[in-house]
């Protein structure tokens, strides 16, 4: 395919001849509304709405079903297609019921915004007639329907035909009675089941998990990267701040990244967020009472002072930044390193897609690192775990803990760790992939990573 | 104005629809003909005969055929529309239930020039009993050793299967009976960007309307000129018209292209039911724009003329009303059907349609305004040359050909 150039609202843009109008206008950033293309679905064709104008074209046409060629000459804007637009647009509004204030959707809706864009007329349809569907339907997997306010755009639906290829939404019904469902008695069953939320241009799907839950223009999404295995997916951490409160996370949604996870993520990592706000290790704690720093700091120092045979354990899943942090810390001390990585193994999670069996998420990091793996079941005067799961299978005589999350067994010392959304760093995937993630949460009073955590403990200030 | 029999031969014959009586008069006896040509050659006889598809479209066959790959390296179907839904139109019906045979001799034959050996019979749910006379054709035929894997030893296969739809009328649109056919909803498919054949399940399909391929036995008996000797030069040969509405003889009747209206309408239909005057006719099954008894005078029954004077031959069904009839009861009733069965795939339709039948209501039960009958009218616009198929476009036709030739009974419903 050759490159070639075309002329949108009389502007030259070069492209590859062959590729979609509609790719071109999304990534060139010029306005265009559409409910049912998606980069990852395809053209559909069914919503009408990404109307262009093209020179020696009768009619106006799709720009998600039109082959850019050379000398194309492209009208975005103009009286007459933003009055087609308009007129489509107040037919995909006719039987909705307009319930913005009640709805989730609200703020991240296509509707309202190409409402704002295109529409502001007032309705000229009674409540009364209206067709009226079922709503608030639980498909199951976290995803909640209301098929009211669908707009039939079937991307859904060719997602779990197309994407997923497992079948369970369709649209049954013809004209203004057609709506998106399940088989009777059949429930959206699937590991990935949840993308339809994000893939929902409107409120007809939303996520049990988080509506009514944070108006999203109260959000502020920070990019990051899932820890629930070493694929890496893209993530956009959603979270708020409300005032006094400690921030708090709401939301993971998938963040578009051809080289790693395309346009989704899986249900168990886009709830993995939860973790991250359960069960968490604020306090330190010498023999289980909570105490102060400086009490924790010299504690630390008598018993890494008491000598002995030291053994360091480091997560998988910190940071390569971290990770390194510490193993120049234990050649300090003199101490064994090692991160075994078979503790992270589950083969019931993995799957040929975006899941992989291997749940650390810097698995790769650690090898890259050359960290061992072994773990010794010798005897040791002293384990320093920072966050390893296998902690407690160590036969330590002593045991400093620097954990993000409450664990079971003793230790002498526990240190709080800030887990990775509160803190930055870099990752490499199981691909190889490295990447960044900076610090999405602010806590008022914030935990220190195992780099704060080393620097202080060597004498360095808070 | 003659008599000419060319799809409709044994129509008249006494259970035609059996393979030994329909052999005592002359079924399967184009089948030597054809198999003496090659597949190339029975392709450019229907070129050269002018044939046009008679599903409505009225596209050259020909032209359609050629698009089949010709070196028969890929499997290829055909597959036959029998999903007879238009409103006033019932003609194929009568093929597969009065000479089921001939059109089985066509399918032999299409299949042959298009090196296909499995042809597909898509037919309206509706009609079950008419296929089920069709099916007992074709266990004759496989009986008799005309279908199978040697079509009456001539060395060639065909296959041929009933596929019953499920009361779609969208399933008519060739690419949306494809997508039913694989087992999906009917939804019309995008456009190609070029000529090409249809696709089913991937392989390439010629798709064509029961009574263009029952029309291809006679031209390869008589050649194209023996076709072309019926009808006008751009409109050769023939169609069964189907009439019906305030008439005295409804039916289905083959005339040749170039009939006067009138002239089929008096001959044919009878004349008006009751002696009344002629008030309005839709020329071609419900989707082409209606005709006044003025414009109906002067039309005349083929492809070119009926565009000029702004409506479709489509089909040939046409539908007769009289002087009492309600134009806007009439429009209300294309309306709800259309409303009903819109695919509800484009929004333009799927709304289009249920609004529009929605406002008329309102007109209807005498609480429209003239804003209503005006938005109806926008709708038009909008469901206009904006979907993926004619559906939403033929709704268009058959809003402003009603509102704009009659404005003045739908005003009077609104002033009442």
């Amino acid at each position: 395919m050759s490159q070639i150039e075309i002329v949108i609202d009389e502007k030259k843009y070069a492209a590859q001849e062959g590729l979609l109008l509609i790719d071109l206008l999304i990534r060139e950033g010029l306005k265009v509304p559409y409910f049912c293309y998606h980069e990852a679905l395809g053209a559909d064709g069914n919503c009408r709405m990404c109307m262009v104008e093209i020179e020696g074209q009768k009619r106006p046409q799709i720009a998600c079903d039109t082959n850019i060629k050379e000398g194309m000459i492209v009208r975005t804007k103009g009286q007459m297609i933003e009055s087609v637009r308009r007129r489509i647009l107040e037919l995909e509004l006719i039987n909705h019921p307009v319930d913005c204030a009640i709805c989730d959707q609200a703020g991240e809706c296509k509707l309202q915004d190409f409402y704002m864009d295109y529409g502001l007329y007032d309705s000229k349809i009674d409540q009364a007639e209206k067709v009226h569907h079922k709503k608030h339907i639980d498909l199951g997997s976290n995803v909640m329907l209301d098929q009211e306010r669908c707009v039939l755009c079937a991307r859904c639906t060719r997602f779990t035909s197309d994407i997923t290829k497992t079948h369970e939404l369709g649209i049954v019904g013809r004209g203004d009675h057609a709506r998106v469902t399940t088989m009777p008695g059949k429930k959206l069953d699937n590991p990935y089941a949840m993308n339809v939320v994000d893939l929902c241009p409107v409120g007809a799907l939303t996520s049990k998990d988080f509506r009514f839950a944070q108006r999203v223009w109260f959000l502020t999404s920070t990019p990051s990267v899932c820890h629930g295995c070493a694929k890496g997916c893209n993530i956009f951490i959603d979270h708020n701040k409300e005032k006094y409160k400690d921030e708090r996370i709401y939301r993971f949604r998938p963040r578009p990244n051809a080289d790693v996870n395309g346009y989704f993520i899986c249900d168990a990592g886009r709830l993995s967020y939860k973790e991250l706000q359960e069960n968490r290790q604020l306090e330190m704690l010498i023999d289980g009472m909570v105490s102060k720093e400086d009490e924790a700091v010299a504690c630390y120092h008598k018993l890494v002072a008491d000598g002995g045979k030291i053994v360091i354990l480091a997560d998988a899943n910190l940071y390569t930044e971290e990770l390194e942090a510490i193993q120049k810390y234990a050649h300090i001390l003199g101490a064994q390193l090692c991160a075994p990585l078979e503790s992270y193994r589950d083969e019931s999670f993995g799957d040929d897609w975006l899941k992989s069996s291997q749940r650390a998420a810097n698995a790769k990091g650690v090898e890259k690192l050359g960290i061992a793996q072994i773990l010794s079941t010798d005897p040791v005067a002293l384990l320093i775990n920072f966050n390893h799961p296998d902690g407690s299978k160590i036969k330590a005589q002593k045991s400093i803990h620097l954990q993000t999350h409450q664990m079971e067994g003793k230790a002498d010392l526990v240190l709080p760790l800030a887990p990775f959304s509160e803190s930055s760093g870099t990752l490499v995937n199981e691909d190889g992939i490295e990447q960044f993630c900076p610090k999405a949460i602010w806590r008022n009073e914030p935990l220190m990573s195992a780099i704060e955590w080393i620097d202080l403990l060597q004498g360095g200030e808070r | 104005m003659r008599e000419c029999r060319i799809v409709s031969q044994k129509f008249d014959i006494y259970q035609s629809h059996k393979l030994d009586i329909a052999k005592e008069h002359g079924a399967y006896s184009s089948l030597k003909d054809a198999f003496a040509l090659s597949p190339h050659e029975i392709v450019e006889i229907i070129k050269l005969s002018g044939l046009r598809g008679k599903g409505g479209g009225g596209a050259p066959a020909g032209a359609k055929w050629a698009l089949m790959p010709q070196d028969g390296a890929q499997t290829s179907y055909l597959a036959v529309n029998c999903d007879e839904s238009e409103p006033g139109t019932f003609k194929d019906r009568q093929i597969i239930s009065k000479d089921p045979h001939l059109l089985l001799e066509g399918i032999i034959i299409t299949c042959y020039a298009i090196r296909s050996h499995s042809a597909y019979i898509y037919i309206r749910g509706e009609y079950s009993q008419f296929a089920k006379i069709l099916q007992e054709a074709i266990d004759e035929a496989y009986g008799a050793g005309i279908l199978g894997a040697d079509v009456m030893g001539l060395g060639y296969g065909v296959d041929v299967t009933i596929h019953r739809g499920a009361g779609a009328y969208i399933c008519g649109e060739k690419s949306a009976m494809l997508e039913s056919l694989e087992g999906k909803r009917g939804h019309p498919r995008l456009k190609p960007k070029r000529p090409e054949p249809e696709w089913y399940f991937g392989n390439p399909t010629l798709v064509n309307n029961v009574e263009t391929i029952t029309t291809v036995p006679y031209i390869i008996k008589h050649g194209a000129n023996g076709y072309r000797a019926y009808g006008t030069e751009q409109s050769p040969g023939t169609l069964l018209f189907a009439i019906s509405g305030h008439i005295n003889k409804p039916g289905v009747y083959e005339a040749e292209f170039g009939t006067p209206m009138m002239e089929y309408i008096n001959r044919y239909g009878g004349g008006i039911r009751g002696g009344k005057k002629l008030k309005a006719v839709i020329p071609g099954g419900a989707s082409t724009a209606v005709l006044t008894a003025a414009e109906a005078e002067c039309a005349i029954l083929d492809y070119e003329h009926m565009r000029t004077i702004g409506s479709a031959l489509g089909t040939g069904g046409m539908i007769v009303m009289d002087e009492d009839t309600d134009m806007v009861e009439a429009l209300k009733n294309l309306l709800e059907f259309y409303h009903h069965e819109s695919c509800g795939q484009c929004t333009p339709c799927r709304e289009g349609t249920g609004w529009s039948d929605t406002l008329l209501g309102r007109v209807l039960d005498g609480k429209g305004s003239n804003e209503d009958i005006d938005k109806i009218l926008e709708l038009a616009k909008t469901m206009d040359g904006q979907t993926i198929c004619v559906f939403a476009p033929a709704v268009a036709i058959v809003i402003r050909a009603f509102i704009g030739k009659f404005r003045d009974e739908f005003e009077a419903r609104v002033n009442r």
